[in-house]
């Protein structure tokens, strides 16, 4: 269960107070697939790097499975971020000199997996993302933006976490392709009992996940639908 | 994969920049080694010249030197008073004898409008008083030439030659007198090891014998070797070794054991000289002082033979100084280097050390990746740089030297001369004479030695300057390692 508590996050430009998240608050039942949309500015990056214990909150608090994030050392974070959290970019953010499996392998070796471990699991993972094992020891530069968004999931399910954080995740590609990198992160959530929340300005994208936030002007709203993806 | 591991990949990413890094690497690492070399081997020489000749006295009975000046007789007392000194390791007497051919006899100087009787310099005392001139059947190897013929011209009158309004002067050639000296031990008569070119040295040197070791010069000029028979004082003496002192002077000289040229100045208990050897460098100057004192300034002169190389030593000193600097300077260049590139790659990688922050990647192993890329580097250019070094670390050191020591060297030749020069006129015939051989012999070695320092790349020395050249790669790339931990993943990935 993640619970985000009345978050602010206030940055000063010149003399003005900017608060792309202003009092935001909801839960995330553990499993789910939700959604935030909202305009470009409206702060549903900045809200994904809160939760993500990128950048520290001016004011609330997240709380996972019961361990409050405000006060967490820097050193704690980033084992909050290995242990707990998996990140999915809009740019894919691949390290481009290593192969799609050593990609996969990066978040296991922080963690202090053994190396034959680490290599089984991430082959697995690159076989549920549906990466051709051929390309598993190809560089991440030379495969397309499908491809490298697929190991990019990979990557981000490699320590097991409890919530997988995906900014634009279909951004980048073209419609088929994120359609189908969609029905990946929602068959990932089932199987693996994940909770994924997804960051995007795509309302067709949006209307195939459980449940689907609005933020606007720094506050976040439920749109309340019918139906469910399952 | 391991950081290692991604550290060397991470090496490579871009060839031609690792390449160029490399080279410029290896430049600097090559030059540090080449330093270190030439450190080391200045260093060795210095050593070597400040435990052989840097820690000898010269005693000389006071008033005189070799055959000049006047006083009293050194005699074996004194030498054993010399030698109960503190410090003192070790005392060697000498004789100095002068062997004047059967032939050498009175010449005359005749001009124009003057005539001068000149008398040469065979048999009876000079000034000194101290050394005996006996007869041999052997020939000076030195020619007088004008130098030999002009001072023996100004010999006992201390004029010059002989003018006249519109005279001349006229000179036969003249025998030089050849230098013979009894020694204690296997030394010249600075002290320096003799250098036996063939043949064995005189075995006891304290009691008296026939064997006599011949300088290279004078066993040519009289067909002598090794086994060779000739006379002094109508005593045969069989030619033990032969020897190279290094100067043409030097080798018109004959060695005997003490006593027997004692026996033959017929002055069983006298000595020329004394060398006396000091424990080590420091104790030279007090150990002078506390010589002097105990054998009194009115009965003998103590000179340091250290002085004729404090010249030599203190410009080895200063090119040791200066590969010191240089070393360091290079070594800090290459520090620069790596940090340099390495902070550069900091900030070429901004977003990928905010991709691992936000993957969980501690901050200890972003930057021990960045300071084993950066090792990686360093030990490539090592690679480079030591075979660098070892093809220019001899030229280098040599150029060290020979560009630091050029004015030292002419100004030590200079003195050389000079002092051999100041042998009053007509006391000693010939271009060096005992003054001039014992002061400008170690001015002579000194250049020499000067230009013998060999630099060798021993692996030793090798592997300290690369162990030098990693502690300053890791101080250098320490500084971007710590930038990296200051990289927030969130200002990175906001660029999205």
């Amino acid at each position: 269960m993640i619970e985000v508590k009345d978050l602010v996050r206030q940055f000063k430009s010149g003399d003005r107070t900017i608060k792309p998240v202003n009092g935001v608050s909801f839960e995330l039942e553990k499993g789910s697939l939700s959604s935030i949309v909202g305009k470009s500015g409206s702060g549903k990056s900045t809200l994904l790097s809160l939760l993500g214990a990128l950048d520290k909150p001016t004011s609330g608090d997240v709380v996972v499975d019961g361990v409050s994030l405000a006060g967490l050392p820097d050193g704690k974070l980033t084992e909050y971020r290995r242990r707990d959290i998996g990140f999915v970019f809009q740019q894919f953010n691949l390290i481009p000199n290593l192969s799609a499996v050593d990609n996969v392998m990066l978040p296991m070796e922080f963690a202090g997996i053994r190396k034959a471990a680490r290599l089984k699991r991430a082959k697995e993972l690159l076989e549920q993302v549906q990466l051709d094992p051929e390309k598993h020891p190809r560089r991440t530069n030379r495969l397309s933006g499908g491809e490298q968004q697929r190991v990019a999931i990979a990557r981000a399910l490699a320590n097991e976490p409890k919530l997988i954080l995906a900014d634009e995740p279909t951004g980048n590609l073209d419609e088929q392709t994120g359609e189908h990198i969609i029905e990946l992160l929602s068959s990932l959530s089932r199987d693996h009992n994940t909770t994924i929340l997804v960051v995007t300005h795509d309302r067709s994208l949006a209307q195939k996940t459980e449940r689907c936030f609005r933020l606007q002007q720094g506050r976040l709203t439920e749109e309340v639908r019918s139906g469910s993806r399952r | 994969m391991s950081v290692l591991a991604r550290s060397v990949g991470n090496a490579f990413r871009n060839k031609i920049r690792t390449a160029a890094v490399v080279a410029v690497l290896a430049v600097a690492i090559g030059l540090a080694l080449s330093m270190l070399v030439a450190n080391q081997a200045v260093g060795s020489k210095v050593q070597e010249l400040n435990a052989s000749v840097g820690t000898t006295l010269t005693v000389n009975p006071a008033g005189g030197q070799g055959f000049e000046g006047g006083g009293e007789p050194l005699t074996t007392t004194e030498a054993q008073t010399a030698a109960s000194v503190a410090n003192v390791t070790s005392v060697v007497g000498t004789k100095a004898l002068r062997l004047q051919t059967a032939t050498t006899g009175t010449t005359s100087t005749t001009g124009t409008t003057g005539t001068t009787q000149q008398t040469g310099q065979g048999g009876g005392f000079g000034p000194g008083g101290q050394q005996a001139s006996v007869s041999t059947n052997l020939t000076a190897a030195i020619d007088a030439g004008t130098l030999g013929n002009r001072n023996n011209s100004s010999g006992t009158t201390g004029t010059s030659g002989t003018t006249g309004t519109n005279g001349t002067t006229t000179q036969p050639a003249r025998a030089l007198p050849i230098t013979a000296t009894g020694i204690g031990a296997e030394v010249d008569s600075t002290g320096k090891a003799l250098n036996i070119t063939s043949g064995t040295g005189l075995g006891d040197y304290t009691t008296a014998g026939d064997k006599a070791l011949v300088g290279t010069s004078l066993a040519t000029k009289n067909n002598l070797s090794v086994g060779s028979t000739f006379t002094i004082q109508d005593k045969t003496f069989t030619v033990a070794g032969i020897f190279d002192a290094g100067t043409a002077f030097g080798n018109n000289a004959v060695y005997v054991t003490l006593p027997e040229a004692q026996t033959l100045a017929a002055t069983p208990d006298e000595l020329s000289t004394m060398i006396v050897t000091v424990n080590s460098m420091e104790n030279v100057d007090s150990t002078k002082t506390a010589v002097q004192n105990a054998l009194g300034a009115d009965k003998a002169d103590v000179t340091q033979g250290q002085r004729n190389l404090e010249t030599a030593v203190s410009s080895l000193d200063s090119v040791k100084n200066i590969s010191l600097v240089a070393f360091i300077a290079a070594l800090a260049t290459a520090g620069i280097i790596i940090l340099l590139i390495m902070v550069m790659l900091v900030r070429e990688r901004r977003r990928e050390i905010g991709v691992l922050k936000a993957i969980g990647a501690p901050n200890r192993t972003i930057g021990l990746q960045f300071v084993l890329e950066s090792l990686v580097l360093v030990a490539m250019g090592s690679v480079v740089g030591a075979v660098i070094a070892s093809f220019a670390s001899g030229g280098i050191a040599s150029a060290l030297i020979s560009s630091n020591t050029s004015t030292t060297a002419a100004t030590t030749t200079q003195r050389g001369g000079g002092l051999a020069g100041a042998v009053p006129n007509g006391a000693v015939p010939g271009g060096g004479g005992f003054g001039g051989g014992g002061q400008g012999g170690p001015f002579g070695g000194a250049s020499q030695l000067l230009t013998s320092v060999t630099a060798s790349v021993s692996p030793g020395v090798l592997a300290a300057g690369i162990a030098a050249v990693f502690a300053v790669a890791i101080i250098g790339a320490l500084v971007p390692a710590l930038l990296t931990a200051r990289i927030r993943p969130i200002e990175v990935l906001r660029g999205e």
